[in-house]
């Protein structure tokens, strides 16, 4: 530490320099972790706030909630602990100065999936009253706000708001299922007034539940995944922080590299002094060590910093465990980027530095 | 004897490469004696104090430092000999560039005990003359305070032998002189055995003993009072 430190107490710019770096890629890669964050979110957030461990599909549908369509009484046969119905469609709902993509979710009023209202009216009392995704609020949409919607005359009217109901990048608006249905069916309505597109399960031995023909039972998390383009988003920055990883180590390592050629002499010196090669090496890593923590601890506060002051359209979702866990391996992806500075300084021989 | 070749050879490359770097060479230095090495360059003297500075082991015959004998040792316990037993001045500074004069004696502190106590440092600056450099980096010197902080590091670590390599090289003769005078005060004062490697003649004014080094053979050139004219 000591000789690591003093290092860097000189030659204050080289090191600002390398610092500056590190710092850029850490803020890179915590801004892309809070957007993949976020962009799951938006994805996933309705189903992670239902908390059940399994869906309910057909067999056909490919594990596609949109493609899915069975009679709610299943539901009635299976022994599962608590299961909750789902009837999806998707629309363009209009309050008269906005038009937004939205996600109607008919569910059953007695189910465990019914909305924790945060603003207005809980119950769904009034005829086609839907409870809306406070995401909606952002876009200028109120309590008592009157939608037309693109698919049908029917009329709904906002008679609340709930937090975390986004599903598949759309806010949701829930409502009672027949009227749904209604809405859904139109003039076939009596005919197909059970069906549902999914029933949600909430029993941790879901696995070993018999099931109906043709009806397939997944977990929840597969459900996500197969979410559209839920995966190839997921994926894609993911594989950025990765690769982040891999460019910061080879910044180190390229770094370090440079300067320990610049200083084989003097390590020569020192060894030919009888000063351990680990000594040195353990400077050398201390040094990165020094440097990835600066950088990393600066891009964490300035990711913090930055976030604040992004729009609520960006969505961007810092999840501190996750950051933290990535700080960690970018410390130590840095670490291993002065493995090859280790080791040019272990093959330095004190011989050559006396030009024996 | 503090340190001792006994039959040292050193060749490198075998069979029609061979080359006797240093012919079988016997040697003896005392603590508190100084002695010069000197010869022209490509002469062996390299050899001789990378051999003596326990820096490479002899091909064949024994390098005995401080009653150790080191001939069948590896780098790494070497390396350990080199810190415990012998202080380096080396023609070109070897001093670290981001440290102060203080931290060029601390970084020892930190690899190797029972260095200089604070008050002996204290004296060995004053002796130097190097008191008032104390916070300054190499590159805030002349060449002769480098130099001087060079000796001070190498005593520092109160070192049973003193290998210095063209400890003047840089310097003009002034101050070549000054070093020499330095070299010979610390040498009887804290009794070390002192090899100064040069090509420099001038220098072995200084010296109790002088040895030639020709085509890889070690002479005995002359003792102190001995004249030196007679032997030229």
């Amino acid at each position: 530490m000591f000789l690591a430190w003093s290092e860097i107490k000189k030659n204050k710019l080289r090191f600002l320099l390398i610092t500056s770096i590190l710092l850029l890629v850490s803020f890179l890669v915590f801004f892309l972790s809070g957007l993949a964050n976020g962009l799951a979110s938006m994805n996933r957030e309705a189903i992670d706030s239902w908390k059940v461990d399994a869906v309910l599909l057909t067999e056909e549908s490919d594990k596609s909630l949109y493609e899915s369509a069975l009679d709610k009484k299943i539901a009635d046969e299976l022994d599962a602990k608590e299961t909750a119905v789902v009837s999806q469609m998707g629309a363009i709902a209009n309050n008269g100065e906005t038009k937004q993509n939205v996600m109607l979710f008919g569910i059953d009023r007695e189910e465990f999936i019914k909305p924790e209202v945060s603003e207005g009216d809980p119950t769904f009392y009034v005829q086609n009253g839907v409870v809306a995704s406070d995401v909606l609020k952002d876009e200028g949409f109120k309590i008592g706000d009157t939608l037309e919607l693109s698919s049908t005359d029917t009329k709904l009217t906002i008679v609340g708001f709930t937090e975390k109901a986004r599903f598949n990048a759309s806010p949701i608006l829930y409502m009672k299922l027949n009227d749904m249905q209604k809405i859904k069916y139109g003039d076939a309505y009596t005919m197909n007034k059970d069906l549902v597109n999914a029933i949600v399960i909430k029993d941790k031995d879901w696995a070993t539940l018999s099931l109906p023909d043709n009806t397939e039972i997944i977990e929840t998390e597969k459900f996500i995944e197969n979410l559209p383009g839920y995966t190839e988003q997921n994926l894609t920055l993911v594989y950025m922080i990765y690769f982040l990883f891999v460019i910061s180590a080879a910044i180190v390592a390229i770094f370090l590299y440079v300067l320990t050629v610049q200083k084989i002499s003097m390590f020569g010196l020192m060894k030919a002094q009888g000063i351990s090669s680990a000594y040195l090496a353990r400077s050398v890593v201390a040094q990165t060590f020094i440097l990835a923590l600066i950088g990393v601890v600066l891009a964490f506060g300035l990711t913090l910093l930055a976030g604040s002051f992004l729009p609520n359209a960006v969505p961007i979702m810092f999840d501190i465990p996750t950051m933290i866990i990535y700080g960690l391996v970018l410390i130590v992806v840095a670490i291993l980027g002065a493995v090859i500075s280790v080791w040019t300084i272990i093959r330095i021989d004190p011989l050559e530095a006396i030009g024996g | 004897m503090v340190l001792e070749l006994r039959n040292a050879k050193k060749t490198f490359g075998e069979g029609n490469t061979l080359v006797e770097a240093m012919k079988e060479t016997n040697f003896l230095v005392e603590r508190g004696e100084l002695v010069a090495v000197i010869g022209p360059s490509g002469s062996g003297k390299s050899t001789f104090l990378t051999v003596a500075g326990a820096l490479q082991t002899p091909s064949e015959g024994e390098v005995i430092i401080n009653g150790k004998e080191l001939s069948q040792l590896n780098e790494k316990q070497r390396s350990k000999i080199r810190l415990q037993e012998i202080g380096f001045i080396l023609q070109a500074s070897n001093l670290v560039p981001f440290l102060t004069v203080d931290q060029q004696l601390e970084l020892l502190n930190k690899v190797k005990k029972d260095n200089m106590t604070k008050d002996e440092q204290r004296k060995l600056y004053e002796d130097l003359g190097i008191t008032k450099l104390h916070k300054n980096y190499p590159s805030d010197l002349s060449g002769g305070e480098r130099q001087r902080v060079a000796i001070a590091k190498a005593l520092f670590s109160k070192p049973a032998i003193l290998l210095a390599d063209e400890p003047t090289a840089s310097l003009d003769s002034d101050r070549a002189f000054e070093v020499m005078e330095l070299l010979r005060n610390e040498t009887k004062s804290n009794q070390t055995a002192t090899i100064v490697v040069t090509h420099d003649i001038r220098l072995i004014q200084y010296v109790d003993k002088v040895y030639k080094m020709t085509d890889g053979v070690l002479q005995l050139e002359s003792s102190a009072g001995m004249s030196l004219d007679s032997t030229e």
